[in-house]
């Protein structure tokens, strides 16, 4: 990705009149971390940066910000847009929520660009521990140059790719305004490691599961990160009737997993990053995947491939399977 | 030591399984007395977050029981219904809750008999698969 045509494209974008702001990607304080960028003025795009780093969602600030009330005449005078950067998921992510209505699309001037996949941060960080200076990565040709402090290093790309990318199914994005790079090759759909999971026995099922539930500390990172969380009256907060406890232990983990999982049935966009935020490196895209699965499997429906759609659990099918009910 | 006795927690819709319930016991048709009935209007009010607190509060099994497919007394609550708790059965079978704990029936006002035989049939299979220990709540 030429980080010129990138900075052109968003300079191109702030300048048109009915952009109030663009959201793009900037250095982070310290080491290999990315920060969201809000940019609001054509000086201000040589701040922004797009590398394999860059695995954070942009969606997830979109919908962050605060509606005012307003009058409703003054409303239509100011329709005004916020540019931002997408890649496959976050295009994906963008469909899913305008199909749910969480956002228009008269809202959003969309630059698509086409993802090779992103770096793990615990990945990374791993390899290079301590590292404090802001560093740099481009890929090249299936390796990752890494650049702490003058000194160049080459890693092979799948050591630190996410593990989601290695099986994305839409690298490139589905809805833009404008389009920057050239296309990438999809991954075919994999859920082998799904599969393997379901067959193993109840009980096994269950000690795995309780397993990595048990050292659950209910941060809600994954809950935070992820673009599809946007309720604002979200059922994991609410006092009266209180859901899920505040305590941690298995049971209220448990319902805590249960609830986010099915909340994403149908809905996750499967960007990873609820797994790659976790400070438990708990597996949580296996529920969602297992999910994606199931949706895919039994109704034909995947989360976020076309706006005008309708979300799967507010449609039915008269052919839906049942041969579980008596 | 004596037999064990399954708590089931059955959701009933009110047009169509508890008028058929209610039928059974006109017609005095006996079953198990292991329910606990809960009248919701439509098996589509039902959350499935409901069953899972139910199974966490006590419940060994949860029976959801509505009106056929397309006689719904809201036209489409049943579907709906349908398309949530077949992806909740697989949730918590691939968390590995048995999937027979959570089932579903369509019994409509007239079928007395078939709400007998559909009580009988989830008694029989959650008395077989015996009390769900590990799923309950810690401190009610």
């Amino acid at each position: 990705m030429n980080i010129q045509k990138l900075r052109d494209e968003a300079k191109r974008a702030i300048s048109r009149k009915e952009v109030k702001y663009l959201l793009g990607y900037q250095k982070g304080s310290y080491g290999f971390r990315v920060s969201p960028a809000f940019i609001e003025s054509k000086e201000e795009v040589d701040r922004l940066i797009f590398s394999p780093l860059c695995a954070l969602s942009l969606v997830n600030y979109l919908m962050l910000e605060e509606e005012l009330p307003q009058p409703k005449e003054e409303k239509k005078v100011k329709a005004s847009k916020v540019a931002l950067f997408v890649r496959g998921c976050d295009s994906r992510a963008l469909n899913q929520i305008i199909a749910e209505k969480g956002i228009t699309r008269d809202e959003l001037y969309i630059i698509g660009i086409p993802c090779k996949g992103v770096i793990d941060l615990k990945k990374i960080e791993a390899r290079f521990p301590g590292v404090v200076d802001s560093a740099e990565v481009v890929e090249e040709n299936g390796n990752y140059i890494v650049t702490i402090k003058e000194q160049i290093l080459k890693v092979p790309k799948e050591e630190l790719l996410a593990d989601t990318c290695k099986v994305c199914q839409y690298p490139n994005p589905l809805t833009y305004d404008k389009l920057l790079g050239e296309k990438v090759e999809a991954h075919s759909a994999n859920y082998q490691e799904i599969r393997s999971l379901e067959e193993k026995t109840l009980e096994e099922k269950w000690d795995f599961w309780q397993k990595e539930f048990e050292r659950c500390i209910r941060c809600y990172a994954c809950k935070n990160s992820c673009p599809l969380c946007y309720c604002e009256g979200c059922i994991l907060d609410k006092l009266t009737p209180q859901w899920v406890r505040r305590s941690v232990d298995s049971s209220e983990n448990l319902l805590f997993h249960i609830t986010r999982a099915f909340h994403l049935a149908g809905r996750c966009i499967s960007c990873g990053e609820c797994e790659r935020v976790c400070p438990m490196d708990i597996p949580l895209m296996k529920l969602n995947r297992k999910m994606e699965k199931d949706v895919k499997e039994l109704f034909n429906y995947e989360a976020g491939k076309d706006p005008a759609l309708k979300t799967l659990l507010t449609t039915f099918n008269l052919e839906d399977p049942e041969d579980f009910i008596l | 030591m004596s037999e064990f006795e399954p708590n089931i927690v059955a959701f009933l819709c009110n047009w169509c399984s508890y008028a058929g319930a209610d039928l059974t016991g006109t017609t005095r048709i006996h079953y198990p007395p292991h329910v606990k009935v809960i009248r919701v209007m439509c098996t589509g009010r039902v959350n499935p977050l409901f069953v899972v607190q139910a199974l966490r509060q006590g419940a060994d099994g949860v029976l959801i029981s509505g009106c056929h497919p397309g006689e719904c007394h809201y036209l489409k609550g049943n579907y709906l219904a349908r398309r949530r708790f077949l992806l909740m059965r697989n949730l918590l079978e691939f968390i590995g809750v048995n999937p027979l704990r959570l089932r579903m029936s369509w019994v409509s006002a007239s079928e007395g008999k078939k709400f007998a035989e559909v009580i009988t049939e989830v008694t029989e299979e959650i008395k077989k698969l015996g009390p769900l220990k590990s799923f309950k709540r810690e401190i009610l």
